[in-house]
């Protein structure tokens, strides 16, 4: 009887095929997915996983983390049966109430405090009153351009008396805070998000999950290298479009995270000039001497309160703050497009690439 | 009469185990050439554009053919985002976001680079066709 010639052979090379095709599949790959809901910007959440069903699971773990942290540090929004930051600002019969919250928004607010006098008083989270003047000022002006306008020095300078973070106490134990400013309120921007992405990374980290990479609107913080042993690129946008170069620094990082506070991810235009929002506290105007601010660093709260602190200092007293402390390198661009770098910013610049 | 039944039922049989090692010749054939057309399309694209809204993929575009993309989203679609592809660049060229923060963007074109609208929830990113060393992500 006549055998098939091909068909031995023909099922080996379907085989070798085959297993080629297995082989790739259970190699961890790279995912990506996006959310808009949190912190009122984009979050990115980039892994190696072996299955998009994996993948999915981690970032549902993520996107949830991220979720119950947005809630409770949000001034912008109340949740049903659930003390938050907004129902700390709020007033009842003209006092702010004695609130029992989460013991996250505790530890969040006495960081917030030690990070006051980190930073010389330069973040500080009982600005509410001078920031939701600029952030009624810009929401008007972004959504009526012709009509765009500045606070007044007048309204500025009032708000600005309501600011001495001593007015908000802390009750560790009972797990309670108040203001005892009526006209104070808290805005907890310059540090929540930094801090909500260090959380969920410390999360990740104590289940074991490692190739991961969360960037929260700029907030980036790696969870270990890339399975492969290599570390994660990240390029720091240039905002100037004549420069040639792409990127201010193209960085290599292992379980660090990268920080940028930069004019122009948010801003509205008033005559034709460019408001951005990170407000000084000395002049309780948007601070002009940078486009951008990098902070490298390992916790990325403290990279988050550090280049809002820098973008708000002089370069001087930046660099010597920046020097002072241990493993904390920052990147400056100044509108002129120069850069400055602490002493030790290089050791996470990539040589394969600049 | 049984013979010659049983000899037409041989040569069928080997023409059917003809047929089938043509058939197997074909397949294999079609697998290959989809395995080629795979990696041409996967790999070999060259520079390309994905645009996502609300984190779910709208569109791929390549850097390479000039082209113009009406991002369309809000509830009766009114709201608009025009992508502009030219010469190997991505740009916003109009949106009707109230911030136009996206437009106001620089024209991207290397792996990882993105533009953002938060009011549209838009998100266009470059993805390189196996740029060595490319960045994992551009912040």
């Amino acid at each position: 009887m006549r055998k098939s010639f091909f068909r031995w052979p023909g099922i080996c090379v379907a085989l070798i095929l085959l297993s080629g095709a297995v082989g790739c599949g259970s190699k961890s790959e790279k995912y990506s997915t996006y959310s808009f809901d949190y912190f009122d910007t984009v979050s990115v959440i980039t892994g190696y996983a072996d299955s998009q069903e994996q993948f999915d699971d981690i970032a549902e773990s993520i996107f949830s983390e991220l979720s119950e942290y947005h809630k409770l540090f949000t001034i912008y929004d109340r949740f049903e049966k659930m003390e938050n930051l907004s129902t700390v600002n709020e007033l009842k019969d003209g006092t702010h109430r004695v609130v029992t919250v989460d013991p996250r928004i505790i530890d969040m607010l006495l960081y917030a405090k030690d990070m006051y006098k980190k930073t010389d008083e330069t973040v500080n989270v009982a600005m509410g009153s001078v920031l939701s003047v600029w952030h009624d000022y810009r929401t008007e002006g972004t959504e009526n351009p012709s009509e765009a306008k500045l606070p007044t020095v007048g309204e500025l300078t009032e708000a600005a008396k309501h600011t001495d973070i001593n007015h908000m106490i802390i009750d560790e134990e009972a797990c309670t805070v108040t203001l005892t400013d009526p006209d104070m309120t808290l805005d907890v921007g310059a540090i929540a998000k930094g801090y909500a992405v260090e959380m969920v990374a410390r999360f990740l980290e104590e289940k074991g999950v490692t190739g991961y990479l969360l960037n929260v609107g700029g907030n980036v913080r790696t969870i270990g290298g890339k399975p492969n042993g290599e570390k994660w690129l990240v390029g720091i946008e240039n905002p100037k479009e004549e420069s040639e170069e792409s990127y201010l620094a193209y960085l290599e990082l292992s379980g660090e995270s990268l920080v940028t506070s930069g004019s122009y991810q948010r801003y509205y235009v008033v005559d034709g000039k460019r408001y951005h929002h990170i407000i000084d506290p000395e002049t309780l105007m948007p601070s002009e001497d940078y486009v951008s601010v990098s902070v490298v660093c390992k916790n990325s709260a403290d990279g988050d309160a550090l280049s809002t602190a820098l973008f708000c200092m002089g370069l001087e007293e930046g660099m010597a703050l920046v020097e002072s402390l241990t493993d904390t390198e920052a990147l400056w661009m100044l509108d002129d497009g120069t850069c400055y770098e602490s002493s030790g910013f290089g050791k996470y610049k990539s040589e394969t690439k600049k | 009469m049984m013979q010659d039944v049983k000899n037409r039922s041989v040569e069928k049989n080997s023409r059917r185990l003809f047929r089938n090692d043509m058939i197997f010749i074909v397949v294999l054939l079609l697998l290959v050439t989809a395995f080629g057309l795979w990696i041409y399309l996967v790999r070999g694209e060259g520079d390309r554009v994905v645009v996502t809204i609300d984190g779910k993929e709208i569109g791929t575009y390549s850097l390479a053919e000039d082209v113009t993309v009406e991002i369309r989203t809000g509830l009766q679609n009114e709201e608009l985002n025009l992508l502009v592809i030219k010469d190997g660049k991505a740009y916003v060229e109009t949106a009707t976001c109230p911030d136009g923060i996206c437009s106001e963007h620089k024209p991207i074109s290397r792996e990882g680079e993105s533009i953002v609208c938060l009011p549209h929830k838009v998100v266009i990113t470059v993805y390189a066709e196996n740029e060595k060393d490319a960045p994992d992500i551009v912040v």
